[in-house]
């Protein structure tokens, strides 16, 4: 069995001990970019123009550091904070805050309902049983609603051609950074949600719509009403009716969980079980 | 194997080949065939016609020692190399495993979804822990992060096998809460060697213990 010859022409590389490579960092394009996209020289060899479809791409997005992810998130729970619309845009959107405020809220929607259920089911003796489908559930909504309804409003406003082409003012990711960081506040009051008693859950939901609804209307209503046509600024309308709407789905299907005693004679037996109604 | 030797002249001192299990990689002999130069080389293990369980026991071999390492990261320096080598053979070992006992546990109508679930979430979370790792400025191979992120689920397994067997819940919540912060430990230990910045080693931490902790939280409530 015959190997591989070893060719002249690789002898020759070795013979080259002198190889420089190229430095392709020129500092025009560094001030390019400076301008918008937060360059703080953490990735540095990181190429500057590359693909949509690679992931060098991305790391521009998440390009942040602890400090500034959690100001960006507790910057929304005070509408008095004067950083209260600026705060998340400014050096530059990331992705990294919405995406796993996103994902924090699934899994916590999912732990503190179950929680919430065998807290109840104890109080109440009833046999803890647990439903799993919670999760899915949780994820579908919290996702679709978190990153579809952002990506759907940038399309219509894209093309419709109230936002620019080159993404200025309010490009894909800072909606879809908009609606991840308003989605925090539910969070500490999905923990909150815990405990077991009507009135509390519904002031907390209450609060936890409020807060992110005027969030959302604050950071979307200056795009909105840059439009020539009036009729656009309705859109307001539907950004808030889905905003409500999905205040009151999570209500229902994870803040539902009430202690209810077998022994109660105002309830009836068939609704006497702590499944979320 | 000789026909995947490099055509270059000789091996650069630095770069050593990790063919199969064999850490004595021989140097590649040349001779003369006719004329031509010829370079062979011999991994140190004939696999050809060995018996397939010397085979199967080789790979189960390689498939707890990186468990050991993974589990037990004290031993710096050699150590790390094996987890060089990575596989994913044993991740999914330990995640199929973790889903069949959740599911043998869980009420019959919903066995189904648990299995679905755990799995789904042990694939797609580790994926998306290690591409956030690279997207944060990690240097990581890609398939590297998924082996250690998966061998790291191996606590969870044994905190899953007690509570197969122990109803009491003062017992299963420290073993969980236990298996947890293993996981972390180990985990951890594996991204200090992925040179992130200190300002943003939480972002990259974070991830890990929200994906570990609704594993252990799915053991614990099951």
């Amino acid at each position: 069995m015959a190997g591989y010859v070893s060719i002249e022409a690789d002898d020759r590389l070795e013979e080259q001990p002198d190889l420089e490579f190229k430095t392709f960092e020129a500092p025009a394009t560094n001030e390019q970019h400076g301008v918008g996209r937060a360059n703080r020289g953490y990735i540095a060899d990181a190429q500057r123009s590359t693909s949509f479809w690679s992931l060098d791409y991305y790391q521009t997005f998440f390009d942040v550091d602890t400090k500034t992810v959690l100001f960006r998130c507790i910057n929304t729970l005070n509408p008095l904070s004067p950083t209260y619309t600026s705060a998340h845009l400014n050096p530059a959107p990331d992705l990294y805050g919405p995406f796993w405020t996103l994902t924090t809220l699934i899994f916590a929607l999912f732990i503190t309902s179950s929680l919430a259920h065998s807290i109840v089911s104890y109080l109440s003796d009833d046999p803890v049983s647990y439903d799993f489908a919670l999760l899915s559930v949780a994820m579908g909504l919290v996702y679709t609603y978190g990153i579809g309804v952002p990506v759907i409003l940038w399309g219509v406003l894209r093309y419709g051609g109230i936002i620019g082409t080159g993404g200025e003012g309010w490009g894909l990711v800072e909606a879809v950074g908009v609606w991840g960081y308003a989605m925090f506040v539910w969070i500490p009051v999905s923990i909150l949600c815990i405990i077991p008693i009507r009135l509390v859950r519904w002031i907390l939901t209450g609060v936890a719509f409020g807060l992110s609804g005027y969030f959302l209307v604050r950071n979307v209503y200056p795009v909105l009403a840059s439009a020539d046509q009036k009729a656009v600024r309705l859109l307001i309308v539907i950004v808030a009716a889905l905003h409500a709407a999905l205040a009151l789905v999570f209500k229902v299907m994870f803040f539902s969980y009430y202690i209810i005693r077998e022994d109660d004679p105002k309830k009836p037996i068939s609704t006497s079980r702590s499944f979320p109604r | 194997m000789d026909q995947l030797a490099p055509p270059s002249g000789s091996p650069l001192p630095g770069v050593s080949g990790n063919i199969g299990s064999s850490s004595t990689t021989a140097g590649p002999t040349r001779e003369m065939l006719g004329g031509v130069r010829v370079e062979t080389r011999f991994g140190g293990v004939d696999t050809l016609d060995e018996p397939i369980t010397a085979t199967i026991g080789r790979d189960l071999l390689s498939i707890f020692n990186k468990l050991v390492q993974v589990l037990y990261p004290i031993r710096k320096g050699a150590g790390r190399e094996v987890l060089k080598d990575w596989d994913l053979w044993g991740p999914l070992i330990l995640c199929l495993l973790l889903g069949i006992m959740l599911s043998v546990n869980a009420p019959p109508n919903q066995a189904l979804g648990v299995f679905t679930s755990v799995i789904m979430i042990v694939c797609l979370g580790s994926l998306v822990v290690t591409v956030q790792a690279k997207l944060l400025g990690g240097r990581v191979s890609f398939f590297q992060g998924l082996c250690v992120l998966g061998y790291c689920v191996a606590p969870l397994n044994i905190a899953a096998l007690v509570s197969c067997f122990v109803r009491v819940i003062y017992v299963r919540a420290p073993v969980a809460i236990l298996a947890w912060a293993w996981c972390i430990w180990a985990s951890v230990n594996f991204l200090d060697g992925t040179k992130i910045e200190a300002q943003r080693i939480l972002l990259a931490v974070y991830p890990l213990l929200l994906f570990y902790f609704i594993l252990a939280w799915m053991i614990l409530i099951q």
